[in-house]
């Protein structure tokens, strides 16, 4: 078949609708800015609540899509409606012309320097879920003083989400988890270590999570503190000071700590805004990409033609962005033959 | 010059007397009411005052600067100061030159009040004199003067922009017959006088008018009738005075002396407070100066509102313009009375009572005091703690100068007392204030360098320290540069606009030494609005009910009037205007102390 169908970014999202394409019969186009696929399962070691490594999951993506056509370290120059396709050109001077856009930006994690309250890049000792990652994956971090072992680690969950002073009031849902599979790696590499975690709620929503969550308290001694951090600082020997209120006790708590890890909530992705003014689309409350329809039509724009999948229209987690990438697939395939049939009925 | 009545009385005087009679008496009332709601210590301070000569020539010399000259107006706008000064000095110098000729020429006369204003009804020119003609000459001047400023008063009730006002305030019904009657009597002096031109005498204004009228003017039988009108106008004007802002004419009369005394507002509707809401004379400066007022709905909690449901005593409202208010003080900068309607509303804050109160008084200061003999003690305040950048960078230009310090909270201290004092909560601060006492005073250091200018404002009023000198950060720095302490390691191009902080500049008086420190770091710009102008950030603690949503607004507005010189980037000396204006600037916000850190030996 010979339609054109733009995937605008390369992670979990777009590898699925790309390999669901493929198996219709289309050869999809995926436009990555980064040098690689795969997303931010690229820079994530295990994911809940199997413990996959990431990096499985993320060769086991790519490898199906091997047939599309994909541009790596490619960005958009620019994008415009041309009757009924959308012409696109890129900065590698390729100009497309293509009948339907899946647009699966995704998210990036909210910038945790804003809450300098936490000493995100002031302090030694702090660093983002993101970070910790990094480190698990065997990234050097200077940060992470392991020398001695680590005997205290707090994880601040909802750093910039639920917090409307950070301009983010929504949940970013899959903090939660991530937070307390976190803690229990910790635990697992440093049994004897006094791991906090400080929460105003946990979610725990999926799939065994819960189940995550009470492992965590009586197989790991994990310490579930509610409340929110009041204020972090450092003593003289560059340790972390955290200090709280235990709202469920009423009392207020002090923690000395070796590392401080800051759970960075999901904001919409910077280049998604460029993309929205670009083409119009609307931009919904939460400052994710506004779907045509919040219940029954989230993978439609209000644009024809134009589809999401994934993250851009709000924090998921990676298997509901893989069926909504996979019912973006389908609705792309439907559009096309509806397409197709309208044109011939008018000829 | 002869009299043309044996009796000298007419019945028209009476609306006159009957007006004059009342506001005198309504004033020496309420005057013994305000004297007695005075403490004891205050009124002690008061009469004190009135033998001090220092004190007595202020007094009076902001009697006539601020009451006839309006000097404070000329500043602001110069149309505002002619329009209020000419009106007020012009009808001074009516009733001091009236009495003047009166008694020159029938000193008996004197005692009955209304001669005086009604000289030229009463008396016949005889023969023209030099002496006739200058009093004549000095009456129309002053005169003339008057009306000038009825015209541009009647102009500016239309077109306030003209007078530099972009909003005024809404007058209620007896300030408009107070209004009416007010502009009502000059017009008709003019006219009952160019009646009697032929007869009594006149200069330039009234003579003319007689001779150009004279078909008019000339028959005497309308006389009557326009000196009837001109006492009525009077009349009216002085019996609804005491019911109008028109008050403030006499009241601030009495504030001057009691301002200048020194005593402060303890009760928000007696004494002090009293006499300084009637001495708002609603002319709605504040309104415009408000930093809520970009807001619309906001316009009305401005002070001059708050001044006039305080009269009013509608509760409801009082609390609410109370409570919302953000503190920062720039109403009472702009006030042409100096109103301050900051601490006006904390003294309203603080009759409010509370089912439950803190008690500090048991916190063992001995436990948390400080070690610091003969150092420099760092007090870097709860909102620092919340923006480490700046005591980090604090810490480090401490020790680049080879100061001896000790950071006492850097493990958490005690408040200052500020954030309660602003609610109102003036027993449980003043509980706080007493434990930091003595902490600071008895951790022997010989100076308190504080980060936080909310921290800074209460320290230097409110504590008793004793020899410890205190000390903002920004001063702090420009001594450490000036005493070459600290070396300037590279002055670069960026260009940076300095934030007034409302409790620094307006709160302490701190303008000029950031700006001197600053301006050793790159080039200085000024924002459209600065120092004891500047616009609050919006991030306040002392407003109560404020939304976070509606402070936006105001953060967005304080932003747009920073950057008009588009500078590269935006230095405060406040840690909470600080993080309030970096969640919506589109370029950095630094504090001074970071800037000096960065570019520093």
């Amino acid at each position: 078949m010979k339609e054109n169908i733009v995937i605008i970014g390369g992670g979990a999202a777009g590898l699925e609708a790309a390999y669901q394409l493929l198996t219709l019969g289309y050869t999809p186009i995926i436009i990555e800015k980064s040098g690689h696929l795969g997303g931010h399962l690229y820079d994530w070691n295990r994911l809940f609540p199997d413990m996959t490594p990431a990096k499985q999951v993320a060769k086991a993506m790519m490898e199906r899509v091997k047939d599309a056509n994909i541009f790596l370290n490619t960005e958009i120059i620019s994008i415009d409606k041309k009757d009924d396709a959308y012409a696109i050109v890129l900065n590698n001077g390729i100009s497309i012309s293509c009948t339907a856009v899946l647009v699966t930006t995704g998210f990036q994690l909210f910038d945790a320097h804003k809450k300098e309250e936490y000493g995100y890049g002031i302090y030694d000792h702090v660093i983002t879920n993101k970070d910790l990652e990094g480190w698990f994956n065997g990234n050097k971090d200077r940060r992470v003083d392991d020398k001695d072992g680590l005997k205290a680690v707090g994880f601040v969950h909802c750093v910039g989400s639920r917090d409307i002073k950070a301009g983010n009031s929504q949940c970013s849902k899959v903090c939660c988890i991530t937070a307390i599979k976190q803690a229990i790696e910790m635990k697992e590499k440093y049994p004897d270590a006094e791991v906090y975690c400080f929460y105003m709620d946990l979610r725990m929503f999926g799939k065994k999570y819960e189940d995550f969550y009470i492992n965590g308290q009586k197989d790991h001694g994990i310490h579930f503190i509610r409340g929110r951090v009041s204020e972090v600082s450092e003593n003289i020997d560059g340790k972390v000071i955290v200090k709280a209120e235990d709202t469920l006790n009423g009392k207020p708590i002090k923690v000395t700590l070796d590392l401080l890890v800051l759970m960075a909530g999901i904001v919409c992705n910077s280049d998604t805004a460029k993309l929205a003014s670009a083409l119009k689309l609307p931009t919904d409350t939460d400052g994710f990409l506004k779907s045509k329809d919040n219940v029954l039509n989230i993978i439609e724009s209000p644009k024809e033609g134009i589809f999401y999948a994934g993250a851009c229209t709000g924090p998921k987690t990676v298997p509901e962005t893989v069926a909504e990438a996979r019912a973006a697939a389908l609705a792309i395939h439907n559009h096309i033959n509806s397409h197709k049939s309208w044109t011939s009925d008018s000829e | 010059m002869t009299e043309r009545f044996l009796s000298a009385y007419n019945n028209f005087v009476l609306p006159f007397l009957f007006g004059m009679g009342f506001v005198l008496i309504y004033c020496l009332i309420a005057m013994i009411r305000i004297w007695l709601q005075l403490s004891a210590d205050d009124k002690k301070k008061v009469l004190l005052s009135l033998v001090n000569p220092k004190i007595l020539l202020k007094d009076i010399r902001d009697l006539f600067c601020d009451c006839l000259f309006h000097v404070k107006l000329w500043k602001r706008n110069k149309l505002l100061g002619y329009m209020h000064s000419s009106i007020a000095f012009g009808w001074f110098m009516l009733i001091v030159v009236g009495h003047i000729e009166c008694f020159c020429y029938f000193p008996g006369r004197l005692k009955t009040f209304y001669y005086p204003i009604f000289f030229r009804f009463f008396v016949a020119e005889s023969q023209s004199t030099m002496q006739g003609s200058f009093f004549f000459f000095l009456m129309d001047f002053f005169l003339l003067m008057v009306l000038s400023g009825i015209v541009l008063a009647i102009i500016k009730r239309i077109r306030s922009r003209l007078f530099g006002m972009r909003r005024t305030t809404n007058l209620s019904l007896t300030d408009l017959i107070g209004l009416y009657s007010l502009w009502a009597i000059f017009p008709l002096r003019l006219f009952a006088e160019g009646f009697t031109a032929d007869i009594a005498g006149g200069s330039f204004l009234t003579k003319s008018l007689n001779i150009v009228f004279h078909s008019f003017l000339g028959n005497h039988l309308n006389m009557l009738p326009t000196w009837w009108a001109y006492s009525i106008a009077l009349g009216v004007f002085m019996f609804i005075l005491p019911f109008t802002r028109y008050m403030h004419i006499p009241s601030e009369i009495m504030l001057i002396p009691l301002r200048n005394a020194g005593i402060q507002i303890s009760n928000p509707r007696k004494g002090l407070a009293k006499v300084m809401v009637y001495t708002c004379p609603s002319c709605g400066v504040c309104i415009d100066a408000c930093p809520m007022g970009i807001t619309k709905r906001n316009n009305r909690d401005a002070t001059v509102y708050l001044n006039r449901q305080l009269k009013r005593k509608n509760e409801g409202r009082i609390e609410e313009i109370s409570d919302k208010c953000l503190l920062c003080g720039k109403c009472g900068a702009v006030c042409q009375v100096q109103i301050p309607g900051d601490k006006l509303r904390i003294a309203q804050r603080s009759l409010r009572k509370y089912d439950v109160s803190p008690d500090y008084s048991t916190i063992d200061a001995a436990s948390l005091t400080p070690r610091a003999e003969g150092k420099v003690l760092y007090f870097a305040g709860c909102m620092t703690a919340l923006t480490p950048a700046i005591s980090k960078a604090m810490e480090s230009i401490l020790r680049k100068a080879g100061v001896d310090y000790e950071f006492m909270d850097k493990d958490g201290g005690l408040c200052c007392g500020r954030p309660l004092w602003m609610a109102g909560r003036l027993e449980e601060a003043k509980q706080l204030i007493a434990k930091n006492e003595e902490l600071i005073n008895g951790s022997g250091a010989t100076t308190l360098l504080v980060s936080c200018p909310i921290c800074y404002r209460v320290f230097k009023e409110r504590y008793k320290l004793g020899d410890i000198r205190v000390v903002h950060h920004t001063v702090y720095i420009d001594e450490l540069i000036a005493a070459g302490k600290l070396k300037v390691e590279s002055a670069d191009e960026l260009s940076y606009v300095f934030h007034d902080p409302c409790e620094l500049g307006r709160g302490c008086g701190i303008y000029d030494q950031p700006r001197e420190v600053i301006s050793r770091m790159g080039k200085l710009v000024e924002a459209d609005k600065s120092h004891d102008e500047s616009i609050c950030c919006g991030g306040s603690m002392g407003s109560l009910t404020l939304g976070f949503e509606k402070r936006q607004a105001m953060t967005e507005n304080a932003l747009r009037n920073l950057t008009s010189e588009n500078p590269d980037a935006i230095v405060t000396a406040c840690p909470l205007c600080r993080s309030t204006f970096a969640r919506y600037a589109d370029r950095p916000v630094e504090d001074i102390a970071e800037i000096v850190d960065k570019k520093t030996l």
